[in-house]
């Protein structure tokens, strides 16, 4: 039954995700600014002709509603077109791309999630307390706090002054991992090779980090206050009243309810993570789908725009699925 | 059974800090209550009659707290023991139940696996102690015990009621979860704080119904706290009416219902509205609950009350036995038989 | 006591109803006064804002060097503190030689003007469309608030960088790029307040008493959902701010050549290795103002109307 009804809402993405890539197409295209120009303005000095010749390459010269056309063919087809400017497949490069960003974007809700948990449970149950107050001010402080100056500092600290973690990058040069699904986390686990793990999981501290801390201080100001809430709330004091210990009334009783309103909270943080990762990714140099996408709005590198946008896209409706389907598992009074 | 005592309240106050310094929602209450017996405490909302129930049960709200007094369970100073010791008299020994089931419910969990919540702490199906997906011989007894309690609160057809959500169930089945989760441990006192009042009129007489057979069958005391005196009237043997924080009359059902000795609880007696009566005016008594910050230091029920002399409001006054087992805290008992008094108040002509 | 406003003459009852409300504005901004000596942390970061306006307003008069010319024998000097910095250049130089501090001063007038005018016209738009959704429901207000909704579905910074990358680098654009989804939020307060006033006892007293719509509008409502706008506005702000650095660090926002605090951070990051100021300070100066607006936009918020859940 729920299984249906999450298949259902899958499927239903889909011409969403055609949709938006739609109007991403029309708006690029609108765009003043010539792809080859840019392109050739690279490359030096080539004639008119050669141009002419890399337009029809790429359909720029046909009608915009013939261009779209095919490309919605194609798209359909799973073939998203060609890089102008990198001369590949776009599927190839964003399938490149994406588990760098998955790896990020997985180690930022981690260890924000590791982070947020335990401060907004205990600031809510040690209310006015030195510990709420001190965590509810870094919480503060880091909503304050553009997420590339954070990566920056945290670089200059750890990096430049204590020279503990790397700079920038997913791996250092003499790790010589052998790539299987492109995690490097998981490609080090399964060859087995200890230098690549701990060096991709040295390159992953500070970036999970610098995305995570925006995500970590909405969440544990939320579950702070949701939880103050069903703190006072009477079926706390009816399961103190059967006798539980505080560990059960706060773990079991008050955190259940209080996950809640805190999952949809998380849930509009993964925008956050998408839109973050652009920053993130250009702050510490790491090569995943963020860092592509703002160097191809740079070059209208058009056909790498629209897959990604539309990749984008498709993650933010799967995201929000997953938060609809916890949230109708946590509140039994909601139906998917 | 017999004539044991099972709980004494003694000097019992629970004060909340309050701007200008302490608000006292429960001044030393004195009650006894024996194995077996129903007693009601009766008062408007405010008096402190809720307070009191959770100051038994150590459940005061923070920053409120209990400033002093005795709860004695069974000989038991429950005040004097630690933490764990309390929490397994929570429950098990003496169990609550709240005035509206749908709060005090907890939205997320099934009601079965609320009932079987309290069986579980305290470890009454027998079983060794495994976690939980091999603890599944335990679960199954537990799950039986609370089947059958399920029954015997009267929720229809348990096995398919106990996997369901507390919104699933109305009003009615709600308090009757509510009762089992209090009874499903078996406990000697139970604690009601207003059980029928979030309920329609039919629905309320059930629960009493269903209270009433607890009592008969387990033997269970029941402290029920309520603002309806007829409702206390019906359904306790022993009658306490609070006011402000303090008992103001206790006896049982028959000397306070007729014959009250304490103005406050005439007042109560006269503002209940009578169909049976002739003249269906209802008497309200004059003036509101008073503001517990600034009690006056006298009589707290003074300026209400239509008796009031200018020795009410000098100091404090104290609990008088105008018959056996009946107190009231009154200074017109003091001097004269209450009668009397009335009737000498008439006849100078004491504007009432 | 006071008289009984319906046996006024129109004009009468106009008068009486502004000295009440007057009346109510002291008596309000005399407690808000009160009130913020009682919580110290609001003041001071209402301080911070003032000296961040006066900073920008008076940047030509408070510092005498050129934001946008530098000296480049003296690029990457440290501040004045570390070894070989100087105080004329206190917080040190940039790679092409110019003053931070300078450039920093100067950064402060992009981002009060982009958070101000983006804020600015989000309410005044939300303001609009709210208070004609909310008040008069009908067909416009089914069609806004499924337009709201949708754009409320994107994240707001992927939103802005797509809106930049197809408006290109420029001051207008950022405020176009901001407000386009920006005036969401104050559409959906607004809207929801008229709903709720709408109902209230004194509107429908107003509307017996044969006031026009404008009237009822702009007297009864509005200043009564003003405070939670404007304490919405104050907590956007920093948002706003942030945004704005955050497409000038990636290229997208104020052009180079005028110094924004975004983009100073973003070159700061190629000399990270050997000019930790360089990035350090820009950045810190956006911390520290949206951190003050932040405090200020949630102390106004306890302070005026505390009943409103509203989080920076």
């Amino acid at each position: 039954m729920k299984a249906v009804k999450i298949l259902e809402r899958l499927l239903a993405a889909l011409p969403l995700t055609f949709g938006v890539a739609i109007v991403v197409f029309f708006f690029i295209r609108l765009t003043p600014g010539d792809p080859v120009d840019i392109m050739m303005g690279q490359g030096g000095a080539v004639s008119e002709g050669e141009m002419q010749q890399l337009r029809q390459e790429f359909h720029l010269d046909e009608p915009l509603l013939a261009q779209l056309g095919l490309f919605l063919g194609d798209a359909v087809r799973g073939d998203l077109g060609y890089s102008y400017i990198l001369k590949r497949p776009v599927t190839t490069l964003i399938s490149e791309r994406l588990p760098a960003t998955i790896e990020l974007a997985a180690g930022a809700l981690l260890i924000s999630l590791v982070i947020a948990f335990p401060v907004g449970i205990l600031s809510a149950v040690r209310q006015n307390s030195l510990a709420d107050r001190m965590s509810m001010a870094a919480a503060f402080l880091g909503i304050s706090m553009p997420g590339f100056w954070l990566g920056i500092i945290l670089i200059l600290l750890f990096s430049v002054r204590l020279n503990l973690l790397p700079v920038q990058g997913r791996i250092g040069v003499d790790a010589h991992l052998q790539q299987i699904t492109g995690f490097f986390v998981i490609d080090s686990l399964l060859t087995g090779n200890r230098i690549a793990l701990a060096s991709s999981l040295r390159h992953l501290v500070l970036p999970s980090i610098t995305l995570g801390a925006p995500v970590a201080a909405v969440v544990a100001r939320v579950l702070r206050s949701s939880m103050l809430e069903t703190l006072r709330s009477d079926y706390v004091i009816l399961a103190r009243s059967k006798g539980a210990p505080e560990s059960i009334v706060v773990l079991k009783h008050a955190l259940r309810n209080a996950l809640i309103s805190t999952v949809t909270v998380v849930g509009l943080q993964v925008g956050i993570l998408l839109g973050g990762n652009m920053i993130i990714e250009t702050v510490f140099s790491w090569p995943g789908l963020g860092r592509m996408v703002v160097d191809a709005i740079f070059n209208r590198d058009f056909p790498l725009i629209q897959g990604s946008v539309m990749v984008y896209a498709l993650t933010f409706v799967v995201a929000n699925l997953i938060v609809d389907v916890l949230y109708t598992y946590l509140n039994p009074r909601i139906s998917l | 059974m017999g004539n044991r005592v099972l709980l004494e309240l003694r000097n019992l106050t629970t004060v909340f800090p309050a701007r200008r310094g302490e608000v006292r929602a429960v001044d030393g209450v004195q009650l006894t209550l024996t194995e077996g017996e129903i007693v009601g405490i009766v008062g408007e909302s405010g008096c402190g009659k809720s307070t009191a129930l959770l100051s038994i049960m150590r459940l005061v709200r923070p920053p409120g707290r209990i400033a002093g007094g005795r709860v004695l369970f069974r000989g038991r100073d429950l005040r004097s023991l630690p933490d764990s010791e309390m929490r397994a008299v929570r429950g098990k020994e003496i169990a609550m139940i709240f005035q509206d089931p749908l709060s005090t419910l907890n939205p997320a969990f099934p009601v079965g696996e609320q009932i079987r919540e309290s069986l579980r702490l305290h470890h009454i199906v027998p079983g060794p102690g495994l976690p939980w997906p091999l603890d599944r011989a335990r679960r199954h007894g537990e799950k039986e015990r609370v089947l059958a309690v399920m029954k015997e609160v009267g929720i229809p057809s348990p096995m398919d009621r106990y996997a369901a959500y507390p919104h699933q169930f109305s009003g009615g089945m709600q308090q009757r979860a509510l009762i089992a989760i209090g009874l499903v441990c078996g406990p000697a006192l139970l604690l009601a704080d207003e059980p029928t009042t979030a309920l329609d009129v039919t629905i309320q007489a059930q629960i009493l119904d269903l209270m009433r057979h607890i009592n008969k069958e387990h033997g269970t005391a029941i402290m029920l706290v309520t603002h309806d005196l007829g409702l206390a009237a019906e359904f306790c043997s022993r009658i306490a009416v609070m006011y402000a924080g303090r008992i103001v009359e206790q006896g049982t059902v028959d000397q306070v219902v007729d014959n009250p000795q304490h103005p406050y609880t005439q007042g109560l007696l006269d503002c209940r509205p009578r169909i049976s009566m002739r003249q269906l005016r209802v008497q309200p008594i004059p003036g509101n609950v008073p503001d517990l910050a600034t009690l006056p230091a006298g009589c707290a029920f003074a300026p209400r009350c239509a008796y009031r002399q200018a020795v009410c409001e000098d100091g404090p006054v104290p609990m008088v036995a105008v018959e056996a087992d009946h107190l009231s805290r009154c200074l017109l008992h003091n001097q004269f038989q209450r009668k009397a008094q009335w009737d000498w108040l008439d006849s100078v002509g004491v504007e009432s | 006591m006071e008289i009984a406003p319906e046996a006024l003459t129109p004009f009468q009852r106009q008068r009486y109803l502004w000295r009440l409300r007057l009346r109510l504005l002291r008596r309000n901004s005399l407690d808000f006064v009160r009130q913020l000596g009682a919580h110290p942390l609001p003041l001071l970061s209402g301080i911070v804002i003032v000296v961040y306006l006066l900073a920008a307003i008076l940047a030509p008069q408070i510092t005498a060097h050129d934001p946008t010319r530098g000296n480049l024998r003296l690029r990457l000097d440290p501040p004045a503190w570390e070894e070989g910095g100087g105080w004329s250049y206190p917080l040190g130089t940039d790679s092409q030689g110019r003053d931070l501090l300078t450039r920093i001063i100067y950064g402060a007038r992009v981002s009060l003007l982009v958070g101000l005018l983006s804020v600015g016209i989000s309410v005044i738009i939300g303001l609009l469309t709210g208070t004609l959704a909310g008040y008069f429901r009908g067909r416009f207000d089914s069609l806004i608030s499924r337009f709201a909704d949708l754009l409320l579905a994107f994240p707001f910074l992927i939103f802005a960088i797509g809106v930049m990358a197809f408006l290109g680098p420029g001051f207008a654009n950022l405020v176009l790029a901001l407000t386009f989804k920006g005036w969401v939020e104050f559409f959906r307060l607004v809207r929801g307040e008229m709903l709720a006033e709408k109902t209230q006892e004194y509107v429908e007293a107003a509307r017996a008493t044969g006031q026009s719509h404008l009237a009822i509008i702009t007297s009864e409502i509005l200043p009564n959902i003003i405070q939670s706008v404007f304490v919405l506005g104050t907590l956007r702000m920093g948002y706003m701010i942030i945004m704005e650095a955050s497409l000038s660090f990636l290229g997208l926002g104020i052009p180079p050549r005028i110094p924004a605090w975004g983009s100073m951070v973003a070159e700061g990051r190629d000399y990270m290795l050997v000019a930790w100021w360089v990035s350090t300070f820009p950045g810190l100066a956006i911390v520290v103002l949206v951190l003050a607006i932040n405090l200020f936009g949630e102390g106004l918020r306890d302070i005026l109307d505390p009943r409103l859940k509203i989080e920076a």
